[in-house]
C-alpha cells in the first residue's frame, strides 16, 4: 500500500462512511468488532471494494505467556482471509491470563523470557494468517526494574527473531516518554526503518495527580502539538508509510476525523521521496 | 528476586481483578472497567436511556466484578445481564428491567447473527406445508414481558418525545429478528407467539397451529404465516 494517510473506522460512522464514500487512503477496523457475522461486518464488505483496508487486532495477547487462544486466532484468520487486507497488525502488550481477558493492553517486562514469549506467539500468528503482521508499540504507566533491555531493543529483536512489522505510534512513544521520564527523540534510535509498515496517530489525555503529571492513551481528542511534531520526525527518520487516525472515546464527528487525516496527508506530501525502505 | 514471566503476569492479572498494586496499575484498571462499561453501555443501550448513565455505571461496574470476558469479542459479554439486574438490589424498585435487559440483549444476538437468505415458502403445497417443520433463522428468538416492553422501549429511544407507560398496560410478547442492516421486533399475538414457539421447539406447523388456537381461538393462520415470512423469520423447512 503507498503511503496515504487513513482512518480507524468506528461504528457511528460506519453509514455516513458507506453513504458518502469520503476519499481516504484507507480504512482501519478493530479486528474484534468484526468476528461476528453482523451487519457491521456486511457494510465492511461492502465498502472493502471501494477502499483499501488494515485489520488491527487488539486482543490477541501477543505477550501471553499461556500462548495464543486458538478460537480467537481462527476467528481473526477467517477475517484476514475474507478482507484480504495491506496491513495486518497487534501490539507489544497482553491482555488475556487464565483465561479472564482484561480489555487494555498490560505492559511486558522487557526480558529474554518476554521476547521468547512473544517471538513464538507472534510466529504463531503469521504462520495461521500466511503473511506478515506489524507489531504496536504501546503506551507506558510502569516500567519493572527486571527489565533487561529497552523498549525499542526489545522491538527491534522481535522483529530480527520474527520477521514481523512495526506499527509505530508518535503519540505512544510520547506518552511512554513522558511517564517513564525517557527522550522521545532517542527512543527512535536504533530502530529497524525497513520493517515499519505504518504509522498511527491520536489523542491523550493529561491528569494531573500528587504524584506529578500522567499522560493517558485515550484516544479521546485531537493529535497534540508535541505528537505532530514527533511524528515529522518518523517520517524524516524513516520515511513515509502509511499513516492513521485513531479516535476511539468521545468520538467526533466524521469531518473532524477527515481533517486530522488531511493534516497527516499533507505530511506525507510535503515529505517527498525519501523512503528509507529504499535505502 | 526475579519472577518468571508466568508467575509475574499471575500476580499482575490478581492485582487488576482484586485491587492492590496501587498507583500507576490503577490506570490499566481503569482503562479495563471504563472501556467494558462502555461496551455494556452499547450492547444495552435501553437499559442505560432508562436508568441513566451513573446508575448503568454503577450497575455494570458491579457485573463486571462478578466476572470478567472470557474472550475478546465484547459484542459477546454480556449475556447474564438480565440475570443480574433481576437479583441487584439497586433495581428492585424497576421490575421490568430485567426485560428490557433481555430485548438488549436479543436484539444484540440478532444484529451479530448471519442473514441468510429466507426460505421460500410459497411453492410448497398447503397440506406438505402443514406437515412440516420450519428452521427458525439465526438470530430469531421471542421476549416475553408481564409488562408493556414494546412501548417501554420505544420511549427510551434516543430522540423520542417525552411520555409515560402504564405499566399495567399488558403483557407483551416480542419477536426479535435480524432486517439488512440492523435487528428489529414486531409485537406478537397471544396465538402468533405461541405459533412461533412451538415451531422454535420443532414441532410442524399443524401443531404449532393448534397451539395458536387453544390460546387464542381467533388465531389466524394465513395472517400471521404473512406477517412472519414479511420478518425472514423463517430460514428453511426443516428436513
Amino acid at each position: 500500500m503507498n503511503a496515504v494517510a487513513g482512518i480507524g473506522l468506528r461504528a457511528p460512522h460506519l453509514r455516513e462512511i458507506d453513504r458518502d464514500r469520503p476519499a481516504l487512503g484507507f480504512l482501519e477496523i478493530h479486528a474484534e468488532n468484526y468476528l461476528t457475522p453482523s451487519s457491521s461486518l456486511a457494510t465492511v464488505e461492502r465498502l472493502r471494494a471501494d477502499y483499501r483496508f488494515s485489520v488491527h487486532a487488539v486482543g490477541l495477547s501477543l505477550g501471553s505467556v499461556d500462548g495464543l487462544d486458538a478460537v480467537h486466532l481462527a476467528r481473526v484468520a477467517t477475517l484476514v482471509k475474507r478482507l484480504e487486507p495491506d496491513l495486518v497488525s497487534d501490539h507489544l502488550s497482553w491482555s488475556t491470563f487464565g483465561g479472564r481477558y482484561f480489555n487494555d493492553l498490560l505492559p511486558l517486562p522487557y526480558t529474554e523470557e518476554a521476547l521468547e514469549v512473544v517471538t513464538r506467539n507472534l510466529d504463531r500468528l503469521q504462520e495461521a494468517l500466511g503473511r506478515q503482521v506489524s507489531v504496536e508499540n504501546p503506551s507506558c504507566y510502569l516500567d519493572f526494574p527486571h527489565s533487561t533491555m529497552s523498549e525499542p531493543a526489545f522491538l527491534a529483536e522481535l522483529v530480527r527473531r520474527s520477521g514481523c512489522g512495526l506499527l509505530l505510534d508518535a503519540n505512544n512513544i510520547h506518552v511512554t516518554a513522558h511517564n517513564l521520564g525517557l527522550d522521545p527523540r532517542a527512543w527512535l534510535d536504533g530502530l529497524p526503518a525497513a520493517a515499519i509498515t505504518e504509522y498511527h496517530l491520536a489523542g491523550h489525555a493529561v491528569n494531573e495527580t500528587d504524584s506529578g503529571r500522567v499522560l493517558i492513551d485515550d484516544h479521546g481528542s485531537k493529535v497534540a502539538d508535541a505528537v505532530w511534531a514527533l511524528h515529522a520526525e518518523c517520517l524524516a527518520r524513516f520515511g513515509p508509510r502509511p499513516t492513521l487516525i485513531e479516535w476511539d472515546s468521545d468520538i467526533p464527528a466524521l469531518p473532524v476525523l477527515l481533517g486530522e487525516a488531511q493534516r497527516a496527508q499533507a505530511m506525507l506530501a510535503a515529505g517527498g521521496s525519501h523512503d528509507a525502505r529504499a535505502a | 528476586m526475579t519472577l518468571a514471566l508466568r508467575e509475574w503476569q499471575a500476580t499482575f492479572a490478581a492485582q487488576l481483578a482484586g485491587g492492590g498494586g496501587e498507583g500507576r496499575l490503577a490506570i490499566h484498571r481503569h482503562n479495563i472497567s471504563s472501556s467494558l462499561i462502555r461496551s455494556l453501555g452499547a450492547t444495552l443501550s435501553t437499559v442505560r436511556a432508562l436508568v441513566g448513565e451513573e446508575f448503568f455505571r454503577q450497575a455494570a461496574q458491579a457485573f463486571i466484578s462478578r466476572g470478567l470476558p472470557t474472550q475478546p469479542v465484547l459484542a459477546e459479554y454480556g449475556a447474564d445481564f438480565a440475570g443480574f439486574i433481576e437479583a441487584y438490589p439497586s433495581a428492585e424498585s424497576l421490575p421490568y428491567l430485567a426485560d428490557v435487559a433481555r430485548l438488549d440483549w436479543a436484539l444484540n444476538v440478532a444484529f451479530h447473527s448471519p442473514r441468510l437468505e429466507a426460505a421460500d415458502l410459497s411453492a410448497v403445497p398447503p397440506e406438505r406445508l402443514a406437515a412440516s417443520a420450519l428452521v427458525l433463522a439465526p438470530g430469531v428468538a421471542l421476549v416475553r414481558s408481564a409488562y408493556p416492553l414494546d412501548r417501554i422501549w420505544a420511549v427510551s429511544q434516543p430522540g423520542a418525545p417525552e411520555g409515560t407507560v402504564d405499566l399495567d398496560g399488558g403483557a407483551a410478547r416480542l419477536l426479535v429478528h435480524r432486517r439488512a442492516d440492523d435487528a428489529t421486533f414486531i409485537a406478537l399475538g397471544e396465538g402468533e407467539a405461541a405459533f412461533v414457539e412451538v415451531l422454535g421447539e420443532g414441532q410442524v406447523v399443524e401443531v404449532a397451529a393448534g397451539a395458536a388456537l387453544a390460546v387464542e381461538p381467533a388465531f389466524d393462520l394465513t395472517a400471521a404465516f404473512a406477517r412472519l415470512l414479511a420478518c425472514e423469520v423463517f430460514a428453511a423447512l426443516r428436513q
